[in-house]
């Protein structure tokens, strides 16, 4: 008789060693990335640390004792190490462990891409379930049209239409993002974060309504649809019991995916509202050619995104018993 | 006024008519059914693909999709179903008359756990509690014969196997005892054994309760073994009804007669031709002790536990088996498709696996091959000509673009397919004429093995014959060897000289196929033949009494 | 591995209100592709507004001509009238002369690096997906990587080292958005390398070469034409940001996102004219281009994005 397939918890730890060790093999192809960067510098790294006044000689001096006269995987070797402790140099204009700086601006950073995320996702979900239901009908239509306009805004346009409708005409916001120190400071002011929080969720609801829509227009073709409606299920109560959570799963994943556009959103948004997160901190550090603060930036932006689509697969994997035992 | 019938049909079809919309213009499917289903009674409908049964069963319940118009009159225990709105058809679906589908793998929804999905269906229809439900809910899966339904009713369905999965379905459709269940091809997707299991439950939960069924199905060994009554479809419309075995034993109308002749038979009894001694010659193709292993570590596949067999010239070798017991890995495993972690395979005396190159592609060059799905068979994007011609390419450089096409229309006379076609796409082409272009081009070079993994599984009985009548006749012209994987039995002994029967990847056991399929050595063997149900309904009857008996004893 | 009997065949209603299953219906020739795309209005009117589009860039300044090269300090910041049509910028040049001439830039350094990623992710997502084990997952962990680095922040770092032309401006693109086609690709060819003609092709002696020319380029080239459609579309876009980032071309030469950028402050002012018509104009066309995709993903029937 058949046997009830398990499921099986040392799969699941399997699965999650398995996805570790990719995202650490992705890690550490991004710090080569960063690291061929550093190189591609015009003074290569010494002047990344001297700074740009440094002379000629004093570059040769720095890289004879630094071993940076050595053949490159040696180097790479050794700033893997410096990488390991923390270290990631220190800002040339604002004269701080580029760590430091960090820690002080990514947290308000996430604030804004988490907040964002949310509200594009409890907009973009029932947003794309409905055109799924009312497929090719005017709504639909209205709707497509505008996600497609809302994808294909620059955010930088799309922030200042916004300021130019909010803040000049109607005054309803402000058009400066928060500017305190604190996370208390910056959630003691909500009107202030609206107009970011929404020109940074604009292309998210695009994106995933269209992929909701598209989703639930392939469920509702699924054969458990037709097996519920044989069993008298009302067309509402499998939309919601059935066809919501199957659609959702695929999304879920694809969120993994949209890390990284969140993230280069939130670089344009806070430039745009003078919002003094990690996006203004890269912002300046370019317009000065800060190199080590630039790096560093792209090297926790890439972190943080390779463990939000980590996050984004475990969850999905959580949420959909099928991944789990599902195949070997 | 309509409850007067209410005694007599529980499923009463008038004059019914579906037509679909579709791009190019509408397509009739349906036209002028009457048919019904006495409560209690089981009336099959039969038909080839196409032949609009599957549309009509989902008229009954009103499911027919978007594009789709009904016409004529459909009642169900005195609604009309045609007429009625959604909210009325809720009412109805899973307490009145409800469906159990074809396909168990994508029936069920897989975030659901299954006793809430049945519990759902409950609720639907009375008002009890989620407590109460999700009880009723563990004692149908009980009543349909899962094991352990407390623990299962929390499963999720990628957790059961198909047949459980069907089960589960069962248990939905049954779960307001409804006064009809439509079966739409049940068990087709079902291995043979099991599907034996689903029938006697079926059989059983329709006798207790007097429930009408409504059977679809292309399987003549299912409508012998179930069905009271049978109406046959041909192109749309019911052509023959009546008594089963009146229809099965005595068929009036051309088609059903077609239809009969064309199935095939299981001997079951009887002296097949003395089995010749084995052949001199040196086999063409010969597995050795191959043991096949998919993935690594803890979850590791045993998918081939050494598995030998010869293939010796110009035999053919049926190799069957039920899903899962490794038959189309060893056809893999011979063309060098799989590669073994054990055990050795030659091709025509040579180390398959050990020859690189040139000396690999010149070996391969003498086998044909023809798949099961006639669509994914053939590159879309090719004429018939260029997929013919394509082996052709590969091993026959030197050959001129007129020489070329005088062979490929010789090898499509030969397949029995008009030149005309050789400019087609193959979607021009149906499911029997695709086969055929398939074994065209593994025949172009004349190859001295033909591997052939269930290639007539996907298509209609009277196709499936034409395309084995075509294989058989080719074999005795040009001489190949055949390894034929199929799970039908009734195919392996009409077609095979020897016979090997596998099971959870190792062979089970193999012999002269007379032999092996009349008086089988093993016990699995024994009851994967009395599963095969036989399309004749007295014989059908005799056998699955004995069976009980057998069974009990 | 019972007999399905149709089962196989439901490709057919994939959103279960085609046509019925199986028999005559699949034997009909399908309608013609660009039928299929017709009936998608949306992409209809996209196609229409590329081809307005391109004509209004590369035929327009035939029509319409302006002095692009020379500023003109008595004719700044002028309103839309009888002699420029959209006004005038900070600097003197007419704005709807203008708009063509950013266009032109714009268009061709958009669609240049959108093929340009579409063709270096073919090729990658190609080879990893044939080739399977562990080059594929050494090749994909590239990819992977290549996502995680937002190419907005690679963007920045390039223009705090250099300014490229506008041919480097297509390479420089090029290189930051192969990843998402290659990805596309790589799936595709992962399902096609298993289909049962390549099987049969390998089985009888076929070359990976023949399985790879003859089979699974030419059936990937409907997901790679899509992909590529899209690709265009973000590049376009791209290349509005690139100005705003500071990598964009060199004055007196602009490209739209260079326009845009150039008049943000001006807007603020109430000059509308110097941001709205390139605004329009960068959205109009990235629209369209994402409703072209649309449209020919759905003829095709192909999956992904």
């Amino acid at each position: 008789m058949d046997q009830l397939k398990p499921m099986d918890t040392t799969d699941t730890l399997l699965y999650l060693t398995r996805r570790v060790l990719q995202a650490l093999a992705v890690i550490l192809i991004v710090t080569i990335v960063v690291f061929c960067l550093l190189h591609a510098l015009p003074g290569g790294p010494a002047r990344g640390i001297l700074g740009p006044q440094a002379t000629g000689e004093q570059i040769a001096a720095f890289n004879h004792e630094q071993g940076l006269d050595r053949p490159l995987p040696v180097q790479y070797v050794y700033y893997l190490n410096t990488l390991l402790h923390g270290d990631l140099g220190t800002s040339y204009t604002l004269n701080e462990a580029v760590l430091r700086l960090i820690e002080q601006r990514l947290p308000k950073t996430l604030v804004l891409t988490v907040l964002s995320a949310l509200v594009g996702l409890l907009l973009a979900v029932p947003l794309g379930m409905w055109q799924a239901v009312r497929r090719n009908k005017p709504a639909d239509y209205v709707i497509t049209t505008l996600s497609f306009v809302a994808y294909s805004t620059p955010v930088y346009f799309l922030g200042l239409i916004l300021v130019l409708l909010f803040t000049q005409t109607l005054r309803w916001f402000p058009s400066q993002a928060p500017q305190g120190d604190t996370l208390a400071q910056v959630f003691a002011d909500p009107a202030a974060l609206v107009l970011p929080v929404v020109t940074g969720a604009a292309s998210m609801i695009a994106v995933f309504s269209r992929y909701m829509r598209a989703a639930t227009l392939e469920n509702l073709s699924e054969d458990y649809v037709r097996t519920a409606r044989a069993g008298g299920s009302r067309q509402g109560a499998i939309l919601f019991r059935h066809v919501f959570r199957n659609s959702l799963t695929p999304v879920i994943a694809m969120l993994g995916y949209y890390v990284p556009v969140l993230f280069g959103g939130a670089l344009v948004v806070e430039q745009l509202f003078n919002y003094p997160g990690m996006g203004l901190l890269f912002w300046s550090a370019a317009q000065s050619s800060d190199y080590p603060v630039l790096l560093g930036c792209v090297l926790v932006i890439s972190v943080a995104t390779v463990v939000g689509t980590l996050v984004a697969d475990v969850v999905q994997r959580v949420v959909d018993p099928r991944v789990k035992g599902g195949r070997a | 006024m309509m409850k007067g019938l209410k005694g007599l049909n529980i499923l009463e079809m008038a004059d019914l008519g579906v037509t679909f919309t579709t791009d190019t213009g509408d397509v009739p499917a349906v036209r002028d059914v009457s048919l019904h289903v006495r409560p209690g009674e089981t009336l099959a409908l039969v038909g080839e693909s196409g032949s609009g049964k599957s549309t009509v069963a989902l008229a009954a319940l009103g499911l027919l999709p978007g594009n789709a118009r009904a016409s004529g009159r459909v009642t169900v225990d005195g609604t009309d179903v045609v007429a009625a709105g959604e909210a009325e058809l809720a009412r109805l679906r899973g307490r009145t008359a409800s469906m159990v589908f074809q396909e168990p793998a994508t029936a069920l929804d897989p975030l659901t756990r299954i006793g809430r999905q049945i519990a759902e269906v409950v609720r639907n229809h009375r008002p009890v509690s989620r407590a109460e439900a999700a009880r009723e809910a563990v004692e149908l899966l009980r009543r349909v014969g899962i094991p352990e339904p407390e623990r299962r009713a929390s499963a999720f369905p990628f957790q059961l196997s198909g047949g459980q999965r069907q089960r589960v379905v069962i248990a939905m459709a049954i779960a307001n005892s409804p006064g009809l269940l439509i079966a739409d091809e049940p068990t087709t997707a079902l291995d043979v054994t099991v599907q034996a299991e689903i029938l006697d439950l079926l059989r059983e939960l329709a006798v207790d309760s007097g429930t009408g069924v409504l059977l679809v199905t292309h399987n003549m060994g299912v409508v012998a073994d179930f069905a009271d009554r049978v109406a046959v479809m041909l192109r749309g419309e019911v052509v023959e009804t009546g008594p089963v075995e009146e229809v099965l034993l005595r068929p009036t109308h051309e088609y059903t007669r077609r239809l009969l002749a064309a199935v095939p038979r299981l001997m079951l009894s009887g002296e097949g031709p003395p089995p010749s001694g084995p052949p001199e010659e040196p086999a063409v193709v010969r597995l050795r002790d191959v043991s096949v292993r998919f993935g690594r570590g803890r979850g590791a596949v045993r998918a081939l536990e050494g598995v030998s067999l010869d293939v010796h010239p110009g035999e053919t070798v049926g190799l069957v088996g039920e899903s899962g017991s490794g038959k189309s890995t060893a056809a893999r495993a011979a063309l060098g498709l799989v590669v073994p972690d054990d055990g050795s395979v030659s091709l025509f005396g040579t180390d398959l696996n050990r020859a690189r190159g040139r000396a690999r592609r010149a070996l391969l060059a003498g086998v044909g091959l023809v798949l099961q799905d006639p669509v994914a068979s053939l590159d879309a994007r090719m004429s018939v000509a260029e997929c013919v011609a394509e082996p052709l390419r590969m091993h026959r450089r030197g050959m001129s673009a007129a020489e070329r096409r005088e062979r490929i229309a010789e090898v499509l006379e030969l397949v029995r397919l008009p030149r005309e076609l050789a400019g087609r796409g193959p979607r021009e082409l149906s499911g029997g004429q695709r086969q055929r272009v398939s074994l065209a081009r593994a025949l172009v070079l004349r190859p001295r093995l033909l591997v052939a993994d269930e290639p007539t599984s996907a298509l209609d009985v009277s196709v499936q014959r034409t395309v084995l009548e075509v294989i058989a006749e080719l074999q005795r012209e040009l001489g190949f060897a055949c390894l034929f994987v199929s799970h039908d039995l009734a195919v392996v002994q009409e077609f095979a000289q020897r016979v090997v029967v596998m099971r959870a990847g190792r062979i089970e056991e193999q012999g002269p196929t007379m032999t092996t399929l009349l008086r089988p050595e093993t016990e699995y063997t024994r009851r994967l033949i009395a599963a095969v149900p036989v399309p004749d309904p007295v014989e059908q009857r005799r056998r699955r009494t004995a069976d009980r008996t057998g069974a009990t004893a | 591995m019972s007999a399905a009997q149709g089962g196989r065949f439901r490709s057919a209603g994939r959103w279960g209100l085609v046509a019925p299953r199986g028999g005559a219906a699949n034997r009909r020739r399908p309608a013609p592709l660009i039928a299929r795309f017709a009936r998608n209005k949306l992409a209809v009117a996209g196609v229409l507004v590329v081809a307005l589009f391109l004509f209004f860039c590369f035929v327009g300044p035939l029509l319409y001509s302006t002095d692009q090269t020379h500023t003109d300090l008595t004719q700044v910041n002028l309103p839309p009238s009888g002699t420029h049509w959209l006004g005038t910028d900070a600097v003197g040049h007419d704005e709807l002369g203008r708009l063509m001439y950013g266009g032109k830039i714009s268009l061709l350094v958009g669609l240049a690096a959108g093929l340009l990623a579409t063709v270096i992710g073919t090729l990658w997502g190609a080879v990893a997906g044939y080739a399977g084990g562990w080059v594929d997952a050494v090749m994909m962990r590239v990819v992977d990587a290549g996502i995680a680095i937002p190419a907005l922040f690679i963007l920045l770092v390039v223009s705090a080292i250099t300014s490229p032309g506008p041919l480097g401006l297509i390479v420089i693109l090029g290189l930051v958005s192969w990843l998402v086609p290659s990805r596309l690709v790589r799936a595709e060819t992962l399902t096609l390398k298993n289909r049962d003609y390549v099987l049969t092709l390998r089985a009888t002696g076929g070359t990976h070469g023949r399985a790879i020319v003859r089979h699974i380029l030419p059936n990937s080239v409907s997901t790679i034409v899509v992909a590529a459609t899209f690709q265009v579309a973000d590049a376009i876009l791209l290349v509005a940001y690139v100005s705003y980032l500071g990598l964009g071309v060199q004055p007196p030469s602009t490209d739209w996102g260079g326009m845009l950028s150039a008049g943000l402050t001006a807007a603020y002012s109430g000059r509308w004219w110097l941001i709205v018509p390139p605004g329009l104009a960068i959205i109009l066309v990235v629209c369209a281009f994402n409703a072209i995709g649309d449209g020919l993903r759905d003829a095709f029937d192909v999956r992904g994005r």
